[in-house]
């Protein structure tokens, strides 16, 4: 076993300084493989400001993406960069981020406020500092009133709020999430998605993973897409659902007689498809979703058809996911 | 005059809903019941307020700046080291605790011993037990009880979990998603075990010493003649402590567990020292001595504190395997720390 000895920095933040022209989030070409398993092949994406979504099934590789710019994983191929450092080689980088880990494992035997004086201190905080810091970011996250009882005692959706917080101790411009609404409640939920957009509206970069697909939608419509340690899509979710060609999009009218509209809507030449849900509802296929929809309203008042609702069923992240996995969900 | 977002409440009563106002422990009670919840629930309220209301979390930028390196270190060196005394640091068990707290009092045997006597004017009693060159030898490098029930317990109890369970229980991923480098990471580590053992070997030497000063009245003639024999028993002590660390700490970056290293380290002092003297029983051979790295450390105090030699071979050598003992140490503890890459947090 021979040392790895490439860490070159001294992480001294003060003297370290981030490139700014570069992206927040680099990854060029990075590949990364445990034995024979591939679970990143040569994802490039550059990501800075705003929310970002990363989607993908277990095993898509998220948690791996996360590693990677964590430091905890090196690549075995390409260049992981942030703010322009190699995380690798110099941690410096890292006084500028915060990271909510997945896993659940935080110290329950210390209260929530010692737990991020603690980190904050890791940070290089004086002790006064970190405890004046570790109650402004338990305020954001409402655990004031909590924040001296010890970790063990709190439910699923409180420590998902301590982690965040003690991932926003160092007031970082990058804050990366693996999972944060993973088994939490509605109400926790609703806080933490507020607190997300909170730091997006602030102009940070924001990545969260999730497999609750309506929940990021909620968040963001900026979303990266990941299978099989490969990038599928990347980029505005309705920008992407309309690059999806050879799925026709889907839309859904809810009318008195369908039957009826859906002699008139046969005139829309655009219309590749129809079938009817029930006497009430009809369903359209198309590949040109605007064009459709452009139309359609002429085509109801001609009819004298009653319509009650217009909706795009497949225009949403589930639908994204099933067709660019190939029905994998 | 702007108007409020939603109707004020003029009574917080103990249910929760649309006009509750919410402050964390409202959100918390509502939602984690918190509170007795059962109890309560036969008061439960429906919300009567037309109105939601939605909060919003509101983030207040930090404006300071981020200390230097040497801050950080100094937040994980006290983390650990202070998790001996107190809560809220790095939680050592209550045996180890017990343990280091026992090694304390029984390393201060000899304190007593020779206060006990020197005070009842024992002079013969008082030889055995007071502060000489041999005695100081005794009480860090003395095979037993010192180097066989104390010391090496201690330290195994320490290195057990150092690192392998920041493995298992992703503390090193909490340390490595900071801006600290694996180099600073390991060697707080090292350092805080270090400096537990120091306390316990060199703290309760200068117990001893200072305190027979102290209480027999010692003149200048005996310190200027036993100072530096206290000052070469000091640096075996500091030796000592770093050879112990050094091994303990090695096992324990290549373990997910805190049995394997403090075991380990148990075999390998005891081990290394019952061949070696198997060896030198049956062939009158003191050299295997030297894969022994207590033995190997007590040669070099031999030499350095002046007192008798107890091994055949050049205590050279012995101090060449020391420095190759540690040196293989601190290479795998390098080489895993550098390289580990964290799977399975």
């Amino acid at each position: 076993m021979i040392p790895d000895l490439t860490q070159e920095g001294k992480a001294e933040t003060k003297e370290w300084k981030p490139d700014l022209t570069a992206p927040v989030v680099m990854f060029d070409r990075v590949s990364k493989s445990y034995g024979r398993i591939n679970a990143l092949s040569g994802v490039s994406i550059g990501i800075s400001g705003g929310v970002t979504g990363i989607l993908g099934l277990n095993g898509a590789g998220k948690s791996t993406m996360f590693k990677l710019m964590m430091g905890k994983l090196k690549a075995s191929s390409g260049a992981v960069r942030l703010f322009g450092t190699d995380p690798w080689k110099n941690p410096a980088p890292y006084s500028r981020i915060g990271f909510v880990p997945e896993h659940e494992k935080l110290h329950d035997w210390m209260t929530a406020f010692d737990f991020i004086v603690t980190f904050g201190r890791l940070h290089g905080m004086t002790r006064d500092e970190a405890s004046k810091e570790a109650a402004r970011v338990l305020d954001f996250v409402s655990l004031t009133d909590v924040m001296h009882k010890k970790i063990g005692q709190f439910s699923k959706g409180m420590r998902q709020r301590v982690k965040i917080a003690h991932a926003l101790v160092n007031d970082p411009e990058l804050i990366i999430l693996d999972e944060p609404l993973q088994g939490c409640d509605p109400l926790a939920r609703t806080t933490i998605m507020n607190v997300i957009k909170e730091l997006g509206r602030m102009g940070r970069t924001v990545l969260v993973s999730s497999h609750i697909l309506h929940e990021i939608e909620r968040i963001t419509e900026q979303i990266v897409i990941l299978h099989r340690g490969r990038v599928l899509a990347l980029g505005n979710s309705h920008a992407i659902r309309e690059m999806l060609d050879q799925h026709p999009h889907k839309i859904l009218l809810e009318c008195d007689k369908a039957r009826n509209l859906a002699k008139s809507v046969m005139d829309i030449n655009e219309v590749t498809g129809m079938s009817f849900v029930n006497e009430n509802q009809l369903l359209i296929e198309t590949r040109h979703l605007g064009a459709v929809h452009s139309r359609l309203p002429k085509v109801i008042v001609d009819g004298k058809h009653t319509v009650k609702g217009i909706d795009n069923p497949d225009d949403d992240l589930q639908s994204i996911l099933v067709y660019l996995t190939g029905g994998f969900l | 005059m702007e108007e409020e977002p939603f109707e004020p409440v003029k009574e917080k009563p103990e249910t929760y809903g649309a006009e509750t106002p919410v402050t964390g422990q409202s959100q918390m009670s509502a939602a984690w019941s918190a509170d007795e919840g059962e109890t309560s629930a036969s008061s439960a309220q429906v919300a009567t307020l037309p109105t939601g209301q939605v909060f919003d979390q509101i983030y207040q930028p930090w404006r300071g700046t981020l200390n230097p390196r040497w801050m950080r270190n100094w937040a994980i060196l006290r983390h650990h080291v202070l998790g001996i005394f107190k809560t809220g640091h790095r939680p050592w068990g209550i045996p180890t605790k017990l343990f280091i707290f026992f090694v304390i009092i029984a390393s201060s045997t000899d304190v007593a011993l020779a206060l006990l006597f020197g005070l009842l004017g024992d002079s013969d009693l008082y030889s055995l037990w007071g502060v000489n060159r041999d005695n100081m030898y005794g009480h860090v490098m003395g095979f037993f009880p010192r180097n066989i029930l104390y010391y090496p317990v201690v330290a195994a109890l320490l290195v057990g979990g150092m690192i392998s369970e920041d493995r298992a229980h992703g503390t090193s991923a909490l340390y490595f998603s900071r801006p600290i480098t694996r180099f600073d990471y390991a060697a707080m580590k090292f350092a805080s075990i270090a400096i537990i053992l120091f306390f316990i070997i060199n703290g309760t030497l200068a117990l001893y010493y200072f305190a027979d000063i102290l209480v027999m009245g010692k003149g200048w003639a005996w310190l200027i003649d036993t100072f530096p024999m206290f000052l070469a028993t000091f640096a075996c002590g500091i030796l000592l402590a770093f050879t112990y660390t050094s091994i303990g700490l090695s096992l324990s970056s290549v373990s997910r567990g805190r049995f394997f290293p403090a075991i380990g380290l148990i075999a390998i002092l005891m081990g290394t020292r019952t061949m070696a003297y198997i060896i030198d029983t049956l062939f009158d051979k003191s050299i295997l001595y030297v894969i022994s790295p207590y033995d190997a450390v007590a040669h070099v105090c031999q030499a350095i504190i002046g007192t008798e030699m107890t091994y055949d071979h050049p205590w050279l050598w012995s101090l060449a395997s020391v420095v190759i003992i540690n040196g293989l140490a601190l290479y795998l503890l390098a080489g895993r720390v550098s390289s580990l890459e964290v799977t399975r947090e």
